[in-house]
């Protein structure tokens, strides 16, 4: 039989939510339900009640899931205490066994609202049928009861400090199973704290979240075409995989000092012995001898804003005395921290993203994810964006945006659902026709600079 | 860095040349050995994946004659402990690999390979 489990969820990326709980269930072989009603399953809400078929489950949930605050073992919820009271009665084989000899206490406390101490008490006191005989302990009790008041957000409307108190949303009830201790490493992962980064460096949160859509685990392979300072790289090692990593400029990858920086950064995290290799190459010109080879590829592919996509090609003529320096490497190639490289093209960024997708159907192994960013203008972004980049034995598995107004990205995760092998793509998506759609995010970097503008609309442009 | 593992991997990718651009050749090679975790799951699991012949050969190059010239049907601990530490813990930190065919040299710069390359080499 199922076992009811309360999710208090961390208050941040809410889109990311489900799809994380989904991809550590099936990096752990198991299934939960969500509630059956949709209005319970609205992500954007800061609890939820899951149906797992163990306890071992929700642990796994709370150890490895970014988003989890605390995971509780569920008793009731209602829209009135009359209601949470009457389901938490019906639960009482769940909480029986404590009531002879357990120390415990209890919190009350609300999301969106302010309870006053007044009626938190009488919150307390409410529950006093259950029969609890232990002895209340503010230090250290045995056990953790938590109540939970949901408020909507009332932000922007001026009211008193309490006003509204009681009239809730909906209010939960269970006993601290345990704190989600997966959201220390948004701390371990800090990039100001990590002794190699630059200005392509991503978020420790979001890389984290990107190592759990890998499903990353020890004796895998994971890879980043467009690795940079590695940020994709240190959560994934944690995990446990092994990571290769490739980028066309391999400066990024070393920095100044002779150990390579995203070595140096994953020593610092025990991980150095999983960073398999490192390798500068134009993902675009690859020198993959076979495909099949990756259990995930995870990347933020250059978007144009801070780290444009390049290419290998011409863009224009160069100089007399770029060629004079094009003409010495090309008689005496030589190492990728020298200060000249071979000339570059502007890459689109629609036809990036398709060939990311053909290229991770090449490299993938069957069952394979590819996690990837995709920038978006939001007002324009439309379902058909993602679906249009797809080609067969490849699927959209989760997909979520990170809201920055005007702007977005979106957390793309596809599956390649074939054992099917095959080719590697030929990279001229530029060459063939236009499809008529146009997605949002096309020629993004151009619009960045806009500052998103629309025809006819007058709005400063960003430096 | 690189380790043979990854020699494993790369062919040569130069316009045109198509046939006979793998195993590249190691030369001038400065090697460090490094410790790494033993999975024989995900050994087992690389396996098929590998060129047998190009990685005992670049193997016995480097001074590592513990792998048989012809795959073994048992894959037993001893073998996989071989095979381990043949695949992931010698690095290669300096030096160059060179094409057999077209003999383009992608130099090795304190472990990180230069696979990139030059205009007249792409298509
Ligand atoms: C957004 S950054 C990735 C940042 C990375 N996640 C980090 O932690 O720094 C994109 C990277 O792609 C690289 N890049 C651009 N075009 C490329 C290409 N054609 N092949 C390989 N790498 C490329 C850039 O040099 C840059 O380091
Ligand atoms: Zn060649």
């Amino acid at each position: 039989m199922a076992l009811k489990y309360l999710i208090v969820f961390a208050q941040v990326h809410h889109e990311f939510r489900i799809p994380e709980l989904r991809s550590i269930a099936e990096l752990h072989g198991f299934t939960f339900s969500l509630p059956p009603s949709p209005e319970d399953q609205d992500p954007t809400r800061p609890y939820m009640v899951l149906d797992l078929d163990e306890e071992e489950h929700a642990l796994i949930l709370a150890r490895r899931c970014i988003l989890i605050k605390s995971v509780y073992e569920f008793y009731g919820q209602g829209s009135t205490y009359e209601e949470l009271h009457a389901s938490n009665r019906k639960n009482q084989a769940r909480w029986a066994r404590y009531v002879t000899d357990t120390s415990f206490r209890f919190i009350v406390t609300a999301y969106n609202h302010k309870i006053p101490q007044a009626r938190q008490s009488e919150v307390v006191e409410s529950f006093s049928y259950m029969g609890f005989l232990g002895k209340i302990d503010m230090k250290n009790p045995e056990i953790l009861l938590g109540c939970f008041e949901e408020y909507t957000d009332r932000s922007g409307i001026t009211r008193s400090k309490h006003e509204g108190d009681g009239q809730f949303r909906q209010v939960y009830f269970g006993r601290l199973l345990e704190e989600g201790s997966a959201r220390a490493l948004v701390g371990k992962f800090n990039v100001k704290k990590r002794v190699y980064y630059g200005n392509t460096s991503m978020e420790s949160e979001i890389s984290l979240l990107m190592a759990n859509q890998t499903l990353a685990c020890p004796g895998k392979l994971i890879y980043d075409p467009f690795m940079g300072t590695g940020s994709t790289a240190y959560p994934t090692m944690h995990f446990g995989a092994f990571m290769f990593g490739s980028d066309i400029d391999g400066r990024q990858m070393r920095g100044k000092e002779k150990v390579p920086g995203v070595i140096r950064a994953a020593k610092q995290y025990g991980t150095a012995s999983r960073m398999m290799d490192i390798c500068t190459f134009d993902v675009t010109r690859n020198p993959w001898r076979c495909g099949g080879l990756f259990d995930a590829i995870v990347t933020d592919p250059p978007y144009g804003v801070r780290a444009g996509a390049k290419r290998l090609g011409r863009k224009k003529e160069l100089s007399e005395a770029q060629l004079a320096l094009y003409m010495e490497y090309r008689n005496k190639p030589r190492s990728d921290d020298q200060p000249y490289f071979p000339p570059t093209k502007p890459y689109e960024l629609s036809s990036l993203a398709v060939d990311l997708v053909l290229l991770a159907r090449y490299l993938l192994k069957p069952n394979g994810r590819l996690v990837f960013f995709l920038p978006t203008v939001t007002e324009e972004y439309e379902e058909v964006d993602i679906h249009l980049m797809l080609c067969e034995g490849m699927e959209v598995i989760a997909n979520s945006l990170q809201d920055f107004g005007s702007w977005g990205r979106r957390l793309v995760t596809i599956r390649k659902n074939t054992d099917r092998e095959y080719p590697p793509p030929s990279f001229d998506q530029e060459l063939q026709a236009p499809s008529t759609h146009i997605p949002a995010h096309k020629d993004f970097r151009e619009k960045y600079f806009q500052g998103f503008k629309k025809e006819g609309e007058d709005v400063p442009v960003l430096e | 860095m690189v380790r043979l593992i990854t020699h494993n991997l790369l062919a040569c990718h130069v316009k045109g040349c198509n046939s006979n651009n793998f195993p590249l050749e190691f030369k001038d090679v400065q090697i460090e050995l490094r410790e790494a975790e033993f999975n024989p799951d995900f050994l087992k699991g690389f396996m098929p994946k590998l060129e047998w012949k190009a990685l005992v050969d670049a193997a016995r190059q480097l001074g590592d004659t513990s792998l048989p010239l012809e795959l073994p049907e048992m894959l037993d601990d001893d073998f996989l402990k071989n095979l381990h530490h043949v695949l992931l813990e010698i690095h290669v930190e300096e030096g160059t690999m060179t094409c057999p065919n077209c003999k383009h040299e992608y130099p090795i710069l304190n472990g990180i390979p230069n696979m990139l390359l030059a205009e007249h080499e792409i298509g």
